[in-house]
Order: C-alpha cells, then structure tokens, then sequence
C-alpha cells in the first residue's frame, strides 16, 4: 500500500530524472543528427535530432584518412596495455594495503594520498618523464598514471569487506600470499574488477593530455588528440596567419562523424559491463 | 647547537638565491656576434642575396611543427624530400597539434627541450622565454642573414622591426615580412540593393551613413547593418571598430592598444582618452541612435550576424575575402537576385592612408644553437628557405613543373591542373597543402606583394590593388618596457581595458551621453591611465636615449 506522499514523489522522481536523461542525451543526439547530415544545413541551424540532407560521405571521407585509423589504432592498444598494467599495479597495491596487520601499512597509504593533494607540477613532470627516456614511447602515457588513488581507495575497501576467515582457511588448506589472491580473492571480486577496468578504460580512452605532451611524433596520437586539434584547431588562435589566407574550414559535419566513431566503441562496452558497475560501486560503500 | 643550525639554514638559503640569480642571468651574455670556425661545419663560405643555400655536408636540424588541422603533418610530402634536395638539410620535426601549439611550446621551451627551431611564434609570446636565457637574441646575427637584411633595407622594415625591440635594444624572433601593409577586413554590402535604390559602393565613412539611411528608408522594419567579431574580450563589434579607428588614425576595437603615438607632440598620450577616439565612438553612435546599426551587433554571435544577413534581414556586415566567399556568398544564395561584394574599406578624416604592421609571426631560435658546430650553416638555412625570393616562392607554391608553372614575377603564375588549392582547380586530384606540404603556415608566410597577389582571385585583386594604393602611415617609435615594469604595465592595463571597453558600448549604445566624456576622461585617470602613460614615456625616452 503506498502513500498518496510516495505515490507524488514517483512522479516527481520521473519527471526530474526524464528532464535530466533528455538533457544529458540531446547534445549527443545533436551530434548523431549533425553526422549524418549536410554541412550547409547545419551551419544553417537546421540540424536537431533528426538529420537534414542525409549522406555518409561524410562517414567515408573520414573513415579513408589513414592517420585516423592510425591514431584509433593507438587509442585502442594504449587503452589495452595501460587498462592491464594498471589493473596489476591496483589490484597487488590495494590488497596489501587492506591487510591491517601490514607493518608501515599507514605509510603506504600516506604516499598514496599524498599523490592526491600534491604534484610536482607540468614542467618538472616533463623533465622527469623526459630523463627517463620514456618519451615517444608508450610507458610516457601508462607509467605515469598507472595507478589512481581514488580507484585504489575503493578497491582496497572491497578487500577490507572480505572475511578473513575465508582467507584463513585457504592458508590453512596450503596456499601462500599468492595463490590465494590469485585463486580466492580475485574470483569473488569479479564485481570490483569490472568496475575498476572500466574506469581505467575509460579514461585511458579519453585522456589526450599526457599523448599530446610526450608523443613528438604524429603517428603516435591517439585518436582524442587527433579529434581535438580537429575541432579546437580548426577554430583556435594559434595559426592565425594560414587562417586568413587558406580558404579551407573544417566542416561541422566531419568533426561530428569523428566524435560519434570515436565514442562508439566504449559506449558498446558498457551495457556488458553496466550490470557488475553499480555493485561495484555500491560495494565498499555500506560495510560495517 | 640551535644557532648553529641557524646560521646552516641562513647559509644554505643564500646559496640557493645565488644559484637562482646566476640562472638569471645567463641570457645577458653574448653581446655581439662571435662566430668562430668552430661554428662553421657545413656552412657556405660565399654566401649572399640570390645564392641557393646548400650545405657542405648532410646536416638535420630539429624544429617545432603545428601540424594544421586541415593539412595534417605527413611525412612523404614532396616539401620535405625537395627541400633536402635543394638545401642538403633535413628537418627533424616535433610535431604539435595546432588546439596546443602554444602550451607545448611554452613547457618544451621552459624544460629546457625545446627543438633549435620554434616558428609560429606571435610578438610579444617570446617576452616569456628571454629571461630565462633559453632563446637566442637573433638581432646579434643578422650578419649571417644576407636575404633578411636585404628585404629589410629594401622594404624600409626597420621601423617595423623596431617594434619587437626589447629594453636591452634586441629582439628575439625573426619575424615574417610583408612588403607592404596587408589588409583583408573590410565591409561586405549587398550590390543587388544598391543597385535598386540607386546608390554608389560608398567611398567614405560619411557615404556609408548616406548609404544606410537611404537602406533605412526603403526598409524600415529592419537594420541595414548588423555586425559581428563581437568576442570578450573587447566592446564588440571589434572589426568595425578598428576600421573606423583606422580611419581616424586611433587604435579601436581588435586593434586596441593603449597607448597611442602622437606625432606633434613628441609623445605617447592614453588612447581611450584622445578626441580621434572620441570622434570614433560618436560616428558609431550616430549610427546606433538613427537605428541605421543594430545595437546587437556589439552582443550576438558570428552565426546569428549572419544569419541575419542570409535572410535579408541586414545588408551590410563585417568580412574577410574567405567569409565572403565561404560563407555570405552561399548565405545569400536563396534570396533571388542577391549578390554581394567586399568593399575597399571606406575612408575617414586621414584619407586613403593605413597603417598596420608588416611583419607576420615569426620564429625562435634555441640560445643553446649558437654554440653548435653548424651555427652559422643553421642561419644560412633559415635565411634562405623564409627570406630569399626562392625559399618564399618554394615555400609557397612548391616546385616550378610539378605544382605550378610560370612565374609570379611577370605574371604568368599559375597552379599546375592537377594541384587544388583553396577553391583554385576544385577538380585536380592533388591538394597543394595536404598532399604536398606546401603553402605551410609553418613555412609559408610574407613575401613580396607581388607573391601575395598570387593567391587572390581576380575579385580579391581588385580590393587589393585599391588598399595597395594607399600610404602606410610610419609605426609609433619603439618603447619596450623591462620586465619589472611590464609587470606593473599589465596590472593596469587588466582594469583599463575593461573600463575602456565598458564605456565605449556604453557611449556607443546610447546608455551614457557623450556630454559625459569628461567625467569618463578622469575617471580614466582613476584606473591609472596617466601612470601607464609615463611609464611608457619614459620606456620610450630611455630606449631613445640607449639604442636611438
């Protein structure tokens, strides 16, 4: 039996959350629209959901230039390799971490946050990265932001909830440290290690600050990077004098066809992974 | 045991203060041009104006490349291979995106990193880098450089160059240089409308009233002009300002500066204060309160201006050779009959004159080049591919028999039928800058006027032609001022320009009456005005003194 009160708020619930999923998706559906459709309608403004002049000459003007698949190329084996190394580093620091009998335990987590409030800064960042030799290589972008502070709080958090008993016992039937990570804890973690996948994965997916600084060299971008001087570039300040006197702009349209083959492929991730995402959030949130 | 580690401290601190004043001041050595054979591998010995440059030996050379959105950095571009062939040298490019160039510069340089070469570099960005010493003052080897100097006597640049002076009487960028003052912005109009009201293109400002009333009164409903480059964080409507300012010889709109040269005086005085920027507001509100401008023209974005003029609404608007063409053009394609030009821009008070800088954006040279082994063949290099008549030409239009034929000298140039450029042979199957790597903005820029008038069509030539006609009025004498000052300059110059700005809609709008302009005059000197204004006298006075 629900209250009329309850019955006012569902409403009230859905109208809000209608409001905000519309306003979250008409810019994407604008960009959808604007991709298949012809430039002149939409420098025009005629362009809102549904596509005016529909054509995919767009779609295949981009899709034959050889430096964007390229650079997605980039993207993809940047984001596998970076997604893999940081999921180690993670997963081994946050487990440690979450064994309250550790020695230096409170240490360990004072360098981790540490991290979070203070940094060396952009300069002495690209002097350290640039002394190592990592630059124009790909350890440039996946070393330095292998491990994020805030996904090893939630994942040490998840360990925490563990019953030790469990761990006991293994221990007890012969497995070492190793084996039973390995063996008990990260199979009863599926939960927490699709999230945190995604989560790295998708911001290895969009990052492009750490590619545009350390990669000297086109055909190292990854895709974001070429996406964003295609669409700041075409428009910023920086090359005033070609500018004026090339008569070539970037169409609206084809900056639309990239953001959409860009965002597609970590958008048709999620729904497989959506399900174990809100218990792994959720996890390491309510514990006792 | 306590004071001990004191003094320890004290000790360490001043150490450290000295390390720090000593990095200051490395940039201040190297005086003069000390070239010795050390600094001589693979340079030319006999090298001048009309000389191909081409290396004894193989060298490469690392240099800073904005990779184009619209031509994206490629490495088997015809450009490259041809420039080897002809210099000896090869280019090892980092390559940038052009939405950061600016920022990648900026850490590359202060780490320490940067490429020797750093084009693409617009005055006063390099002010940042000389006081850590990390760019070379190029005014000290202009002797290596025959091809510049020969084009800056040619041309009469030195006042121009002038202008990049710093207080220590150098400059630090080698900047692109135009032959004459290049101008594009002007006013688009509506002919179809002339046409039918039976109106002459207006010649003057005062025209261009006669013109919008007679529009006025054949179409009350609407404005005849409405206008657009309104982007913070200028008053708005910056284009049609700087050209009416232009006319009264005042810095306005995107070309504002704040202190403006006055000739008869011998000094600077504060711009925004002058009667010519007075007169400039004035026609503009006449304009405003006859209903002849849209008042929204300060206001409205670029797409709503033209929206406006693409539905007839307004007949007049703010242009360059490319909107008109890329844009109000096909705009206007619907309205049957329509047809628009871009007009000489209509003169003023200082009749046909104008006056701008000629130089382009320029480049940077890494300090730490002049000590290597290929010094002087490095400045040779520079000198001959962005200073000699055939770098600029190669630059430009690439290579006689592949991309172009004939000659921009006596006018028989044209682009080979195959090669597309810039709407030139839309069906050739090559692009000039995406497949060849040629017309650069990284390579590519000034020149004679005659190489500028290459790149026009038959139409912009004619504007062209008519602006060449005018006198350029001479540049205000250099008054660089030091770092310290430049500091204190900024600070007031921050509150000034939003003051200025402010009040000039203000009074141009109609929300303030002119009969107010003195009370803004003081209030002007509230925000400091006349305290900038010494402190650039004074700079002037000193590098008078000093350099003069």
């Amino acid at each position: 039996m629900t209250s009329r009160g309850y019955r006012a708020f569902q409403v009230f619930n859905a109208l809000v959350l209608t409001g905000v999923v519309v306003v979250t998706l008409y810019p994407f559906a604008t960009i959808v629209a604007q991709s298949f459709s012809s430039e002149h309608a939409i420098t025009a403004g005629h362009v809102n959901v549904v596509p005016r002049g529909f054509n995919l000459t767009t779609y295949k003007k981009v899709m034959s230039d050889s430096a964007f698949w390229t650079n997605y190329r980039n993207t993809v084996v940047y984001t596998v390799v970076a997604t893999a190394i940081s999921m180690v580093l993670t997963t081994c620091y946050a487990y440690v971490l979450s064994k309250r009998q550790l020695k230096g335990r409170r240490f360990l987590i004072g360098i981790a946050l540490f991290t979070m409030f203070f940094n060396g800064g952009l300069i002495p960042n690209y002097v350290l990265v640039t002394d190592l030799g990592l630059r124009n290589s790909i350890w440039a972008i996946v070393l330095p932001n292998a491990v994020s502070v805030f996904n090893l709080l939630v994942m040490k958090a998840f360990f925490e909830s563990m019953p030790d008993e469990l761990e006991e016992a293994a221990a007890v039937d012969g497995l070492n440290t190793y084996g039973i990570l390995a063996r008990i804890v990260l199979p009863l973690s599926k939960a927490v290690l699709a999230t945190m996948v995604l989560f790295y994965a998708v911001s290895f997916w969009n990052s492009w600050f750490s590619a545009f600084l350390y990669m000297d060299r086109s055909n190292l971008f990854p895709v974001t990077v070429y996406l964003r001087n295609l669409i700041a570039g075409a428009t910023g300040g920086a090359d005033q004098g070609t500018a004026s006197d090339t008569a070539l702009q970037i169409g609206a349209n084809i900056q639309a066809v990239t953001i959409v083959l860009t965002v597609v492929p970590i958008l048709t991730v999620y729904p497989f992974i959506q399900r174990y995402f809100v218990s792994g959030v959720m996890l390491g949130a309510v514990k006792g | 045991m306590n004071q001990l580690s004191r003094r320890g401290f004290l000790s360490t601190s001043a150490g450290v203060a000295g390390l720090a004043l000593a990095g200051c001041g490395g940039g201040g050595s190297g005086a003069s041009s000390k070239v010795t054979s050390a600094n001589r591998t693979g340079a030319m010995a006999k090298y001048g104006v009309g000389d191909q440059f081409k290396a004894t030996v193989p060298l490469s050379f690392p240099i800073m490349l904005l990779s184009n959105a619209n031509y994206p950095y490629k490495a088997d571009w015809l450009f490259w291979s041809e420039l080897t062939k002809r210099t000896n040298v090869t280019l090892q490019p980092t390559v940038i995106p052009g939405s950061d160039y600016n920022q990648k510069r900026s850490v590359m340089v202060s780490a320490g990193n940067a490429p020797t070469l750093i084009p693409k570099t617009y005055h006063p960005d390099e002010e940042a880098y000389i006081a850590g010493g990390a760019i070379l003052p190029v005014s000290d080897y202009l002797d290596l450089m025959p091809n510049f100097q020969d084009k800056v006597a040619k041309w009469n640049l030195q006042g121009d160059l002038d202008q990049l002076r710093e207080s220590d009487g150098k400059f630090y960028l080698l900047p692109g240089l135009h032959q004459d003052v290049w101008k594009d912005y002007s006013l688009a109009i509506r002919t179809d409308i002339l046409q039918q009201l039976g109106l002459a293109v207006p010649q003057t400002w005062d025209d261009l009233t006669t013109v919008l009333r007679a529009m006025k009164k054949a179409y009350p409903d609407r404005y005849p002009f409405s206008d657009r480059w309104s982007t913070p964080p200028q008053p708005g409507a910056n284009n049609l300002l700087a050209l009416v300012g232009e006319a009264h010889n005042v810095w306005a709109g995107w070309s504002y500066q704040h202190a403006q040269w006055d000739a008869s005086a011998g000094k600077f005085v504060y711009t925004g204060a002058t009667d010519s920027y007075k007169q400039v507001i004035q026609y503009l509100n006449t304009l405003v309160s006859e209903k002849l401008l849209d008042p929204e023209s300060f206001t409205q974005s670029d797409d709503q201006a033209r929206q406006k003029f693409a539905n007839g609404q307004s007949f007049v608007i703010s242009a360059n050779a490319q909107e008109l063409v890329n844009h109000y053009r096909k705009d206007i394609a619907k309205i049957s009959g329509a047809t628009v030009v871009k007009i000489p821009v209509p003169t003023g008070p200082i009749g046909a004159a104008k006056f701008g800088s000629r130089l382009e954006n320029g480049m940077m040279i890494a300090n730490k080049a002049k000590d290597g082994k290929d010094f002087v063949a490095l400045m040779q290099f520079v000198d001959w591919l962005w200073y000699s008549d055939d770098g600029l030409m190669f630059a430009k239009w690439g290579v006689q028999g592949t991309t172009y034929n004939g000659s921009v000298e006596d006018g028989t140039f044209k682009l080979a039928p195959d090669v597309t450029w810039a709407g030139v042979n839309p069906s050739g199957s090559k692009n000039l800058q995406v497949d060849y790597g040629f017309f650069n903005g990284v390579f590519a820029y000034g020149g004679s006027t005659k190489l500028l008038n290459s790149q026009f069509p038959p139409e912009e030539l004619t504007f062209q032609n008519v602006m060449d006609g005018r006198k350029a009025l001479p540049l205000p004498p250099p008054a660089p001022l030091n770092s310290d000052d430049r500091e204190q300059a900024t600070l007031w110059q921050t509150s000034l320009k939003d003051y200025v700005d402010q009040q000039t809609l203000k009074f141009i709008l109609g929300q303030r009456p002119l009969s107010q302009w003195d009370a803004y005059v003081s209030e002007l000197k509230a925000h400091n005005s006349e305290q900038y204004i010494s402190l650039v006298n004074q700079a002037y006075q000193d590098f008078k003194k000093n350099h003069g």
